[in-house]
């Protein structure tokens, strides 16, 4: 189960992850993936631009993968590698020890935080809803009855869950596994809106005339900065750590605080959100 | 004497072998079973949490997922073995034009993976039109049923291709010798033989279609391994979700041995019980005339 051939691990975590493998991953695994000491394995799921994605030459880049640079390369002086996988099962993969870490946008929240540690908050996030421009929703109270897409997993689909609740159960959720299909289902008018985090979302929408984001006071409004478009969250992200790993956890939050401190962090931020 | 003690020994050490490897045979079989078994006890007695599995919630999100993968499965299954006829008749053609896009439509619906051909329909095809133009709203579950049709056609299109070969030349060269054209002969004599020969292999094929079906969670139909990956990823919890899925597919893929076994029995016109039946059938008509 745990040669190193990093080409088929990502497809074993897939299994592993689907619960069919956990127990020969837990039987196989539990010195190997993320017990490295020097290499760092990162579970991510990709592509979620602009936070992990891959330029045309397939170089993995995005504001998680330089974060991950900053905090385990140069502050802890370690190696570190990515390791793709599906991020319906990201948390049990981790718990299985398919790798160390999770670094893919995640957002802190209580149910996650059941099952694993999170470290210190290192950026802010809103779920938004994105719309085609010539669309006839308007607002909120228009998605009613219609369909919309997520990706599966998220908080965005957590999200969903609710406004389908609040609209007594007259919403139809389309689950898709990685963000692109969600927004390729926007395009090819199988779903109203795609509702997911800003930053994310706002790429897409940068890259497609006609993709737009639904206006509106959110609850963000009162917030400096707030964005000028709805917000149905706030979120944050974290780095997420087996619960058995609070020695590591400890020394990345003062990696993530230092890099805040010397401008690395801004630096970093300005890059992909042009400050 | 000496020569016979020794080949009736040997003869002895023969059986003595026969017995022993169907001994080992037993105890390997035995041993398999207790092992399955009991991780199979262990996992429904440690992994699986009886609250979440009976839990209403859950059984009726299965259900509605169940009653979907049904639908598509018997939709697809019957364009699926319509056109599979078509193709099997396209490939035994005499026409070189037919003969040659029978063979090329199997080798492409063959030869690429069903997932590529599903990408391909859901997330490709609408692209054609311009942004948010594309008419068919839910395109989902019709690009599933057009995805496993023209997939399942090809191998369909085979087996009944390998069914029509099996039948013996003389039985098209008798029905030709009685007048009948190549289209009657083939209607009326080969291809109710062929139809029997490639039951068993069209029906392996379908089986395959409804396992083939859990790939659609990837083009965000909401069927049975959607439920369960919503389930794990919410509850945390694999092996509760895991009873259902294996369950439901069973339900489907047995019933559907079933139904194949029963199509095999009735379309065996050679066994006894049927060759009675149509004897008394057939005696009883003879009498009326």
């Amino acid at each position: 189960m745990c040669v190193s051939d990093r080409q088929t691990t990502s497809r074993r975590q897939y299994v592993a992850a689907l619960g069919a493998g956990s127990v020969a991953a837990l039987a196989g695994c539990a010195s190997g993936g993320g017990g490295g000491e020097e290499t760092i394995s990162i579970g991510s799921d990709i592509p979620y631009e602009p936070f992990e994605y891959r330029n045309e030459a397939g170089e993995l880049i995005g504001f998680d993968v330089e974060i991950a640079a900053a905090v385990f390369s140069d502050e802890m002086g370690m190696d570190y590698e990515f390791q793709e996988t599906s991020f319906d099962g990201i948390i049990p993969a981790l718990n299985n020890a398919n790798f160390r870490v999770i670094m893919s946008a995640m957002t802190i929240n209580e149910t996650r935080a059941e099952s694993v540690d999170f470290s210190d908050p290192y950026f802010t996030a809103f779920q938004t809803v994105l719309i085609l421009d010539d669309d006839n929703i308007s607002q909120l109270d228009d998605l009613q009855g219609e369909t919309v897409g997520v990706q599966r997993g998220t908080t965005g689909e957590a999200a969903a869950e609710d406004l389908k609740s609040d609209f007594d159960g007259e919403l139809t959720i389309q689950s898709y596994d990685q963000i692109t299909g969600a927004f390729d289902a926007l395009l090819n008018n199988q779903v109203s809106a795609v509702i997911n985090d800003n930053t994310v979302s706002a790429s897409f929408a940068a890259e497609n005339d006609g993709v737009v984001f639904l206006e509106g006071d959110g609850v963000a409004a009162d917030r400096e900065n707030a964005p000028d478009y709805l917000t149905l969250t706030i979120e944050e992200y974290g780095i997420a750590f087996r619960q058995d790993d609070d020695e590591f956890r400890q020394e990345v939050n003062d990696a993530l605080a230092a890099i805040r401190e010397d401008g690395t962090y801004d630096e970093i931020y300005n890059e992909y959100f042009d400050g | 004497m000496a020569t016979q003690t020794d080949s009736e020994s040997g003869a002895d050490s023969v059986m003595m072998r026969d017995r022993l490897v169907k001994r080992v045979g037993e105890i390997a079989a035995g041993g398999f079973v207790l092992a399955v078994g009991g991780l199979i006890v262990w996992i429904l007695s440690t992994q699986v949490d009886y609250r979440l599995l009976g839990s209403p919630l859950i059984a009726g999100r299965f259900a509605e997922a169940f009653l979907l993968v049904v639908q598509i499965v018997v939709v697809s299954s019957l364009l699926s073995v319509s056109a599979g006829v078509l193709v099997g008749l396209g490939r035994i053609s005499t026409s070189p034009v037919t003969g040659r896009i029978a063979k090329g439509y199997v080798e492409f619906f063959r030869g690429t993976p069903l997932l590529f051909q599903l990408f391909v329909i859901f997330f490709g095809v609408p692209r054609l039109w311009a942004t948010g133009e594309f008419p068919i709203q839910n395109w989902a579950v019709p690009a599933a049923v057009i995805g496993l049709t023209l997939n399942h056609a090809a191998y369909v299109g085979e087996a009944i291709r390998g069914g029509i070969d099996a039948v013996p030349d003389g039985q098209m060269e008798a029905a030709r010798s009685l007048g009948m054209s190549r289209v009657m002969a083939l209607r009326e004599v080969v291809l109710p033989q062929a139809w029997r020969n490639a039951l068993a292999a069209i029906g392996n094929d379908q089986i395959i279609l409804v396992k083939d079906t859990s790939l659609l969670t990837v083009i965000a139909v909401p069927e049975i391994m959607s439920v369960f990956r919503n389930i794990n990823s919410n509850q945390l919890d694999p092996w509760t979700p895991l009873v259902w899925v294996c369950l439901l597919y069973l339900a489907i893929t047995m019933s559907m041995s079933q139904l194949v076994n029963g199509l095999e029995r009735r379309s065996d016109w050679g066994s006894d019980s049927t060759m009675l039946g149509r004897l008394t059938r057939g005696s009883g008509g003879g009498g009326e005339s």
